[in-house]
């Protein structure tokens, strides 16, 4: 029995759900806080369940078990075929990731086949460009080497007389220039060569001495891209090179 | 749940038609109750208690519900019913039976009245004080002592 007395006769009602009201209130803020008559109330309701046995004894008609049982089929086709969803649902999802596998497969061969393709156009550039190089190198080592023989074809009996050649790329401001026969000259003198614009003062192009044989090149010479070139120029000027010239040019040459 | 029916249904239909005193009424409520317990058959603890006194207070309070015309109050997994001994066995049963009527039989009828006024008709203890013209503390120590009465007789 409850030690709280005064609780007690609501305990028995609460079982039965026959208390109301301010009581009902009252009793459940006291269940919140009493374990004893929580125990309590547990009990009367066993004791509740004596009293609902009690009337025991009528026997249902026998289409309660039949409906009943339809019931309880019908539900069930129902909840297989709420299953039934979610299998059809994941086939789905299988089917569509075995598309998609598919397509990325294809996709990557493509990309396979692609890439392929791109690298195969690059080893050719490479290739091509790998020619391209040993030509330069071979061309830049022939302008340069020390044993090229330089042979200045001229006409009848014509002594051989000093020249040169420049070509000029102006979008890149690159220059190659080439020269025979050039007289040498004393240790402090050397032979500048000038870009000169269709107007403003000639650039400083490169200096060079020419070899014993009188030959001499400029490989690209520091200058300014986009710059055009009306003329081409040599001048004699002192070991250091100047700025501008200092002398009469000994060669000059026009486009041609 | 074949079984489960064939041996308490008649608990379940009995408690209903008692409270609801219409027999088409006790069969929705027999079967509102067996298909709760089909859905949810785990609602019910075997190791509190019997299912006989479970199905028979919750389907009490699923009657009760209907009688006032009102949504469910009492969800079946609140509700904790234990009987002693269990009631499978059908001599058991048989012999549970007659001990509660007989205890009941021998209460004062205004005693028996009372308990069966609240868990049967489902009024509370301001009604019946109303409908008897008893006083509310008579109604509450009424109640009480019905309900102790029949522990004592189960030795609980």
């Amino acid at each position: 029995m409850s030690a709280h007395e005064q609780f007690a006769d609501d305990l028995a009602l609460d079982a039965l759900s026959a208390l109301g009201g301010e009581d009902r209130l009252a009793l459940e803020k006291h269940l919140e806080t009493c374990p004893a008559c929580r125990q309590e109330v547990e009990q009367l309701r066993v004791d509740v369940s004596l009293l609902a046995l009690s009337v025991s004894g009528p026997t249902p008609p026998s289409r309660c078990r039949e409906r009943l049982m339809a019931a309880i089929a019908k539900e069930s086709r129902r909840s297989r075929a709420r299953l039934s969803k979610p299998m059809a649902w994941w086939r789905v999802l299988e089917w569509g990731a075995a598309v998609a596998a598919v397509a990325l497969v294809a996709l990557l061969l493509r990309q396979n086949r692609d890439m392929r393709g791109h690298i195969a156009e690059l080893e050719s550039n490479s290739v091509a460009q790998q020619q391209q190089l040993v030509q330069a190198k071979e061309l830049m080592a022939t302008l340069t080497s020390a044993d090229a023989v330089h042979f200045t074809l001229v006409a009848g009996k014509t002594p051989p007389q000093p020249q040169g050649k420049a070509i000029y790329v102006r979008s890149s401001g690159t220059l190659v220039f080439l020269a025979s026969n050039m007289p040498q000259l004393p240790p402090q003198k050397i032979y500048e060569l000038w870009l000169i614009p269709p107007s403003g003062a000639p650039i400083p192009a490169g200096l060079f001495r020419p070899s014993p044989r009188g030959s001499a090149t400029v490989i690209k010479p520091p200058l300014p891209p986009g710059v055009e070139a009306q003329t081409f120029a040599i001048t004699i000027e002192r070991a250091a090179g100047s700025s501008a010239p200092t002398s009469q040019p000994i060669l000059v040459g026009t486009r041609g | 749940m074949a079984q489960l029916y064939e041996r308490y249904a008649s608990i379940v239909y009995s408690v209903a038609l008692r409270v609801l005193g219409d027999t088409g009424a006790a069969e929705d409520i027999l079967q509102e109750v067996f298909m709760q317990l089909w859905r949810s058959p785990d609602v019910f603890d075997a190791s509190r208690g019997s299912l006989a006194g479970w199905l028979a207070v919750i389907t009490r309070n699923r009657a009760i519900d209907s009688l006032r015309k009102r949504r469910p109050e009492t969800g079946i997994a609140e509700m904790v019913v234990s009987i002693e001994p269990d009631l499978a066995g059908s001599t058991d049963w048989s012999r549970m039976l007659e001990r509660i009527r007989g205890v009941l039989g021998s209460m004062p009828q205004p005693q028996r009245s009372a308990l069966e006024m609240a868990f049967f008709d489902g009024l509370t203890h301001t009604e019946i004080a109303e409908r008897t013209g008893e006083p509310l503390g008579t109604i509450k120590t009424r109640i009480r002592a019905g309900l102790l009465t029949l522990r004592k007789a189960f030795n609980r």
